[in-house]
């Protein structure tokens, strides 16, 4: 006990001297935290206190009281969106497009790369380079508006090239069975050139001696990619992978709401086209929060698991 | 190295430049094409089979496009949260990335995460949508720009980048009695202008082309810009709908132009600036992107 008593006082001295210190380092750096003030702002109030807004999900919202007043309701809304009978529905959109888009999509751009690698034409590469990147910087409107142009069925080129063979036009934007081939192609359209950047980044690090002494072992073009290429960029390909992934439930609103039409809601009504649709445009403000709530902890759970798995896989993490 | 070409190697460089040439058409034949679709006359664009060249050129579909009012307007509200959103964002994005390149700076990795929880877990569009309401912002001009000053990505590519300039450059200018203030305007501004024009390029494209805060938060027509208009016209079926119909109808009639194709001179104008610009732009955003992919 003795020993206790005598050590309390000095403990505090300690810890108020550290305090002390900690304060003393603080002011020293306080026009840095002045910069950073700012954005600590930002970040709390438009995302931090949009988390506090997801109680929502549990509440009845009234504009008249706001989120903190409105009556609690407990479960109501998560049963109504459980039971919403195109619930299944949603989720299978959900995870179609967004999956069709990973495994078409994500090696789209490393191909390319890869071609790109190949050239020896400098001014060739840069020009294709220029080109491709161009669309990711033009918005969804106008892509969408260029793919409605030339697939529609009166004078656009696809049908004119149809109809020149003797073949009936099709409305490729009304069928189900066009649509994920419109969306797909239309993703890969926009952003194939820009994604590749890194990939061509990643790809002119590897040290050209290494190509050089598996042409004298006499490895050829394939053996080089197997063995050279592909184990270089691979730490690229694992972190752009898990921010891939955390996006699976997110299909891409922007796009759809273009490309959507009536006869294609059955196949292209994902979550957020829903939230958007029962949120915004319904007021349905309660329900629209569970729905994308539902969307928000998928995604958490996804990003951390994949984390996970690619830490233990290929020792590449987000964190 | 001297290395002689097999037969297996000449047929793959044939088929890599012939499908990387296709891919180029591609992407680049869909904006030629709106091109001379909104330099034809309308009605003569009717009749089809215009695919490389305008058959009646005429400049009357632009003229048209920018005697609206509401485009007009559409296009203020466009340059505006363009430029001042824009300034707004590099500015404040350099400042933050600045004081997180300091590696002595307590705390800093516990902002970081601060900031980087936000990009995995959100509230979700509801939520955020009613803040915008309760702090009044979907009756202003400052809805498109005070909820999207900062990205975390852009951030974290300037921080990256100010983390490359050498210390010593600080310390001498310390030294010599700077304030942090006049050592980032000075030193690392200055240091660091192919950042700097890339997340200005990021930043202004995104505000250059966002139509979904447009078309979903505000209501005022007059806050509405030209992406959202944009998108209004394309989607309706009717475009007279979309603006305002008389006032449409009588310049349809006296300008000879048909709606569809002053769509497509919309389509033209707000895809132009960019066109034009990003082409300078590009050798630094390839090296920002680089920049960014690199874990810092």
């Amino acid at each position: 006990m003795k020993t206790m008593t005598a050590k309390i006082p000095k403990n505090k001295l300690e810890k108020r001297n550290k305090r002390k210190l900690v304060w003393k380092r603080i002011k020293k750096y306080k026009i840095l935290y002045l910069f950073l003030l700012p954005a600590i702002t930002f970040y709390f109030v438009f995302g931090y206190i949009p988390m506090y807004g997801v109680t929502l999900a549990f509440k009845d919202f009234r504009f008249d009281t706001g989120i903190l007043m409105s009556p609690w309701v407990g479960l109501k809304y998560v049963k109504k969106f459980f039971d919403y009978f195109q619930f299944e529905l949603l989720i299978r959109n959900s995870f179609v497009i967004s999956f069709l888009k990973l495994i078409i999509g994500f090696p789209a751009p490393i191909i390319l790369a890869l071609m790109l690698n190949e050239v020896r034409i400098n001014k060739f590469k840069r020009v294709i380079q220029t080109v491709t990147y161009l669309p990711y910087f033009v918005s969804w409107v106008v892509v969408a508006t260029i793919f409605s142009k030339f697939l529609s069925p009166h004078q656009g080129l696809f049908n004119d090239l149809r109809m020149a063979m003797g073949e009936e036009p099709i409305f490729f934007l009304g069928f189900a069975k066009w649509f994920y081939i419109v969306i797909i192609s239309s993703d890969i359209w926009k952003n194939i050139g820009f994604n590749s950047i890194i990939y061509l980044a990643a790809l002119s690090s590897i040290d050209p001696m290494l190509y050089e002494a598996s042409a004298i072992d006499g490895a050829g073009k394939w053996k080089r990619l197997i063995h050279i290429t592909l184990p270089a960029i691979m730490p690229t390909v694992g972190i752009l992978f898990i921010l891939s992934m955390s996006g699976l439930l997110k299909a891409g609103y922007e796009q759809i709401i273009l490309f959507q039409q009536p006869p294609t809601i059955p196949v292209s009504e994902v979550l957020e086209t829903y939230s958007v649709k029962v949120g915004l445009q319904q007021g349905q403000y309660s329900y629209a929060t569970v729905v994308g709530l539902f969307q928000s902890i998928v995604s958490l759970i996804l990003i951390v698991v994949t984390n996970k798995i690619a830490k233990k896989v290929s020792n590449t993490s987000l964190w | 190295m001297v290395e002689k070409p097999s037969t297996g190697e000449k047929v793959f460089k044939i088929i890599n430049y012939t499908l990387l040439s296709l891919l180029g058409f591609i992407t680049f034949y869909p904006f030629f094409y709106i091109l001379i679709l909104s330099l034809n006359d309308g009605y003569d664009a009717l009749k089809g089979g215009l695919y490389f060249w305008p058959r009646v050129f005429t400049f009357d579909n632009y003229i048209k496009a920018f005697e609206d009012p509401l485009i007009l307007n559409a296009f203020g509200v466009t340059i505006f949260r363009t430029v001042v959103g824009t300034f707004l964002c590099v500015f404040l994005t350099a400042l933050a990335g600045y004081a997180l390149s300091r590696k002595d700076l307590p705390g800093r990795g516990i902002i970081t995460f601060f900031f980087f929880f936000t990009t995995i877990f959100t509230g979700g569009l509801i939520p955020f949508f009613i803040l915008l309401r309760s702090l009044r912002l979907t009756s202003s001009i400052w809805i498109y720009i005070l909820p999207y000053l900062y990205q975390f990505f852009n951030i974290i590519i300037m921080r990256t980048y100010f983390q490359t300039i050498p210390n010593e450059l600080r310390e001498s200018a310390t030294i010599d009695g700077c304030g942090e203030l006049k050592i980032f305007l000075k030193i690392y501004l200055p240091l660091s202008l192919p950042m700097i024009a890339t997340i200005t390029l990021f930043y202004g494209v995104g505000h250059w082309n966002d139509w979904f805060v447009g078309a979903f938060f505000v209501s005022d027509k007059k806050l509405k810009p030209a992406a959202t208009i944009l998108q209004k016209i394309l989607s309706e079926t009717n475009f007279e709908q979309a603006t305002d119909t008389n006032r449409m109808n009588y310049n349809i009639n006296r300008a000879k132009t048909t709606p569809e194709a002053l769509r497509m001179a919309f389509l033209m104008i707000i895809t132009l600036p960019i066109v034009c610009i990003y082409p300078f732009l590009q050798k630094y955003f390839v090296k920002g992107v680089m920049i960014g992919s690199i874990k810092g």
